[in-house]
C-alpha cells in the first residue's frame, strides 16, 4: 500500500543521505521525496511517498526512528490527512489551441504562468491522482516538453501536529 | 585551549583509559595534544591515557572493539584522514553489526580543502554514514567539545554502536574556550532514549506473558548478544533459575548464561549443539531475549521453533520485533528491568511451574546428542586442543577468535562462566578480528588471561599485530589452529562444490608462523604437531609469563559439526560421524537464492 511519511530531520551534514541510504540499503522504494526548511532553521521536513506491505512500512518507520538526526516520524496514511502535490508543465501548444488549453487548466484549478505557445507553462496544486490526470489530459491536448512534480506533501487532519519538541 | 586539546580533555573526562590509533598528517595536532597531556600527567604522577599503535588502522579499530566488548565501556580509535579513516571502515561496520560502542575520531583535511580531492582526503561522512550508528563532521569548531561528548552518549545508549567524528585539521588547531560541559541538541534521539527508559513491563503485559508461560510445558529461553550488551546476564540468570527455564544462546549471546549451569543448552543455530537445536525444535514456548532471529539461527524462519505455540520477544530495538518472525508478545525496553519485572510478577503470582519432564527430556538430549569427535585419531583434532585449553581456563578466560571453523569450535567447546569473556565477530564475520581484539581486551584487563584462538587464514589478515603484542609486552596467548587454508570454505566446497578447493588450500604456502612470531619478539613460540604433546604445550602456553604463541598442526579435514545447511531446517541438521542424529538426513546443495 502507498504511504506518505513525514519526517522532521535535523539539518546536519549527510543527514538526508542517511535517510535516502536507509531506503537503498534495505531495498525499500521511494516513490517521491520532497525536502524543505521548517520554521526552525536547524530542522527540515521531508515528505516521502513509499509503497510496501504493512510489515515493510513498520520496518521503515522503526528504522527511520533509529537515525540520530531524525526528530520525529509520522506515517500520515494511518490517520485522516490532506495531501497535495505541485506540478509545473511546459507545453508546446498548436496554433489556435491556446484558449482551449488555458480553459482546461483554469477549469481544473490550475494557472497559466507563461502563455508563450512554444513554452506554455502551467501550474496545478492538487492530489497526486488529480495531478496525474491533469498531466495526461494536457499531454493529449498539446505536446509535453517538460514536467516537474514536487512529490506529495501531507498534513494530518487533527489538532495533533508534527512539531519539533525540544 | 586548542581544538586538539579539547578532544583529549573530553576523552579524559569520559573515562577513556587507552587510545588505539595511528598518526598521520591530518591528525597530527591531536596526537601532539595526547603527547603533551601524558607528559603533564607523568610529571604530576597522575594516570596517563596511553596510545597503543597498531600495524594498520583496522587493527586499532578492532583493539577499540575488543576493549569495548570486554568491558562494556566505549573504545576509542584515533586515526588520520583518507586511508587512516577508510582502514577503519571494516571495524566500524563490524561494531555496528554486533552493537559494540566505539568512537572513531578521524582527522580530515582542512575545512577549506574539503571536496577538492586533496591529499589524503576521503568522503568519510558518506562512507561512514552508511555503516556507523552515527557520524559527525565538525565544521564549526565551537561545537567540537559538545560533539565529542554527544558521540560518546550515542555510542553507549540504546542499542550501542560505533560513532565516527570527522575533525578537519584546522578545527583541531583552532583556539577557543573549553566549557567543560554541554552536548549537542539531538532532540529526537534523546526523546526516544527517554521513552525507552520509561518502557516498563506493565502488569497487563506481564499477565499476558504468564498466561502463555502457564499454558506451556516446554518453555525455552533464546538469549542473544543484546543480553550481554544490556548488562542483563544476571537478570536473565534470575529469570531462568527462578522458573527453571532452560537457555540456548546465539553466538553473540555466549556467556550471557553460565555454560556450566545445568539449565545451559549452549549455542543454537547453523553450528549449534545438536541438543540445543533439538530443544528449539521441541519447545512449545520460545522466549527471545536480545536476539534477532538472524539467518545463522533461523535459516528458514517459518520452520524455526515450529512447535512453539507462542513466541515472546524482549529487545531494546523496536525494529527487531516482527522483522524476521512474527511474535505473539513483545516488549521493547531495557532488558534487566524487563526481566526483573517478570520475575517479581511471577513470584507475586506464586508461579512455581514444574518442568521436570522437560528437564529430563533435555538431559537425555544432552547425553544422546553430546558434542563429540574422533578421539582415537592419530592426528591432532582441533576440538581436543580447545578442550585442553578449557581444562585450564575453566570458563574464566577471555577468548577471542577469528572467523571460520576455529571460531565455531571455540564457541562449541569453551566454557564461559560470565559475559564479556567471549569476543567474536558474529554478524559481520570479519577474519582478522581475533588478534587485535585480544590486544584491546588485554589492555582493558591487564590481569585476565586472554587467549586468541585463531585460524591460519584469519590471523594472516592482521598478522602485523603480533608485533603490537610484544611492543607493549602484553601477555596475550595466541593459538593458531593451522589446517592449511580456509577451513570453513573448504568444508563448504567439499559439501556443495564436489570438493573443488578453489583458492582455499594453502598447503603449498611457505609461511612459517613460528618464525614470524619469533621475528616479532615472541619468546615462547612453538609448533605443536604431535598429539601427545598437546597437554604439555597448552599448559606451557597458559603458564608462560608474557606473550606466547602456538601453531597447532591440526587434522586438515576436521569439520564443524553439527551443521544446518543454508535453507535447511534443524531437522535437516547434519551431525557428522561422531554426534548422534535423531533424523535421517541427506545433504542438499543450497539453491541459488539461499544464504551461504
Amino acid at each position: 500500500m502507498r504511504h506518505i511519511i513525514a519526517i522532521l530531520l535535523q539539518n546536519e551534514a549527510g543527514a538526508l543521505s542517511r535517510v535516502a541510504g536507509l531506503f537503498s540499503t534495505r531495498g525499500y522504494n521511494i516513490e517521491s521525496l520532497s525536502v524543505a526548511p521548517t520554521e526552525e532553521p536547524t530542522v527540515s521536513r521531508i515528505t516521502l511517498v513509499t509503497k510496501g506491505s504493512e510489515a515493510v512500512i513498520q520496518q521503515i518507520v522503526s528504522h527511520l526512528n533509529k537515525l540520530v538526526d531524525v526528530v520525529s516520524v509520522e506515517d500520515m496514511t494511518l490517520g485522516e490527512h490532506l495531501e497535495r502535490e505541485l506540478v509545473l508543465l511546459k507545453l508546446k501548444v498548436r496554433a489556435g489551441q491556446s484558449d482551449a488549453v488555458r480553459g482546461y487548466v483554469v477549469r481544473t484549478g490550475g494557472r497559466v504562468l507563461d502563455p508563450a505557445p512554444d513554452g506554455f507553462v502551467v501550474e496545478l496544486t492538487a492530489s497526486e491522482a488529480e495531478v496525474t490526470a491533469f498531466v495526461a489530459e494536457l499531454a493529449r491536448q498539446a505536446q509535453l516538453l517538460e514536467i516537474a512534480r514536487s512529490g506529495a506533501l501531507g498534513m494530518g487532519r487533527s489538532a495533533r501536529a508534527l512539531r519539533i519538541v525540544r | 585551549m586548542s581544538g586538539a586539546e579539547m578532544i583529549v580533555q573530553v576523552l579524559a573526562d569520559e573515562g577513556v583509559s587507552a587510545i588505539f590509533g595511528y598518526s598521520g598528517g591530518a591528525i597530527l595536532p591531536t596526537y601532539d595534544a595526547v603527547f603533551l597531556y601524558n607528559e603533564q600527567r607523568s610529571t604530576a604522577g597522575e594516570e596517563q591515557m596511553p596510545l597503543y599503535v597498531p600495524a594498520n588502522e583496522q587493527g586499532a579499530g578492532f583493539m577499540a572493539a575488543g576493549y569495548a566488548r570486554a568491558t562494556g565501556r566505549v573504545g576509542v580509535c584515533l586515526v588520520t584522514s583518507g586511508p587512516g579513516a577508510t582502514n577503519t571502515v571494516t571495524p566500524v561496520r563490524d561494531c555496528m553489526a554486533d552493537s559494540v560502542p566505539i568512537v572513531v575520531i578521524c582527522g580530515q583535511v582542512p575545512t577549506g580543502a574539503i571536496g577538492t580531492d586533496a591529499f589524503q582526503e576521503a568522503p568519510v561522512p558518506s562512507i561512514m554514514g552508511a555503516v556507523a550508528k552515527h557520524i559527525f563532521l565538525v565544521t564549526d569548531p565551537r561545537k567540537l567539545e559538545a560533539t565529542l561528548r554527544t558521540a560518546f552518549e550515542i555510542a553507549r545508549t540504546g542499542r550501542p554502536g560505533p560513532v565516527v567524528v570527522d575533525v578537519p585539521k584546522d578545527v583541531q588547531a583552532w583556539e577557543g574556550e573549553f566549557r567543560g560541559s554541554g552536548k549537542l541538541p539531538v532532540p529526537g534521539y534523546r526523546r526516544r532514549m527517554q521513552e525507552l527508559s520509561e518502557q516498563l513491563v506493565t502488569a497487563h503485559e506481564a499477565e499476558k506473558f504468564f498466561e502463555m508461560l502457564r499454558s506451556a510445558s516446554r518453555p525455552l529461553l533464546y538469549a542473544g548478544g543484546g543480553v550481554v550488551n544490556a548488562g542483563a546476564s544476571e537478570a536473565l540468570g534470575e529469570f531462568a533459575l527462578t522458573f527453571g527455564i532452560p537457555v540456548v544462546t546465539t553466538l553473540m549471546g555466549i556467556g550471557s548464561f553460565d555454560t556450566t549451569q545445568p539449565l545451559a543448552l549452549r549455542m543454537l543455530g547453523m553450528h549449534g549443539a545438536a541438543f540445543a537445536n533439538y530443544a528449539v525444535d521441541d519447545c512449545d514456548f520460545l522466549i527471545a531475549v536480545g536476539a534477532r532471529f538472524d539467518d545463522r539461527v533461523a535459516g528458514v524462519p517459518a520452520k524455526f521453533a515450529a512447535k512453539a505455540k507462542r513466541i515472546a520477544h524482549l529487545d531494546i530495538d523496536r525494529a527487531e520485533i516482527n522483522k524476521v518472525k512474527h511474535v505473539d508478545w513483545s516488549h521493547v525496553g531495557a532488558l534487566p528491568e524487563a526481566l526483573r519485572a517478570l520475575v517479581s510478577f511471577g513470584q507475586d503470582a506464586s508461579f512455581r511451574p514444574d518442568y521436570s519432564l522437560w528437564h529430563a527430556e533435555l538431559a537425555a538430549l544432552k547425553r544422546t546428542h553430546a558434542m563429540n569427535y574422533d578421539r582415537a585419531s592419530s592426528l591432532i583434532q582441533p576440538y581436543y586442543v580447545i578442550e585442553e585449553i578449557n581444562r585450564h581456563t575453566r570458563g574464566q578466560a577471555i577468548i577471542s577468535t577469528g572467523v571460520g571453523q576455529h571460531q565455531m569450535w571455540a564457541a562449541q567447546y569453551c566454557d564461559f562462566r560470565e559475559p564479556r569473556l567471549w569476543l567474536t565477530s558474529g554478524s559481520m564475520g570479519t577474519m582478522g578480528f581475533g588478534l587485535p581484539a585480544a590486544i584491546g581486551a588485554q589492555i582493558a584487563n591487564p590481569n585476565r588471561l586472554v587467549i586468541d584462538i585463531d585460524g591460519d587464514s584469519s590471523i594472516r589478515m592482521n598478522i602485523g599485530e603480533l608485533e603490537t603484542v610484544t611492543t607493549y609486552e602484553l601477555p596475550v596467548k595466541v593459538v593458531v589452529l593451522n589446517n592449511n587454508g580456509d577451513g570453513m570454505v573448504k568444508q563448504w566446497q567439499k559439501l556443495f562444490f564436489k570438493g573443488r578447493l578453489s583458492a582455499s588450500d594453502r598447503s603449498l604456502h611457505k609461511k612459517d608462523f613460528v618464525k614470524a612470531a619469533q621475528a616479532d619478539g615472541f619468546r615462547y613460540a612453538v609448533r605443536l604437531d604431535r598429539k601427545e604433546d598437546v597437554p604439555r604445550v597448552v599448559r606451557e602456553l597458559i603458564e608462560f609469563k608474557g606473550p606466547a604463541f602456538v601453531e597447532v598442526m591440526i587434522d586438515p579435514d576436521a569439520g564443524v559439526y553439527p551443521m544446518v545447511g543454508p535453507g535447511q531446517t534443524y531437522t535437516q541438521m547434519i551431525t557428522g560421524e561422531f554426534i548422534a542424529s535423531r533424523h535421517d538426513v541427506e545433504i542438499k546443495t543450497p539453491g541459488p537464492a539461499e544464504m551461504f
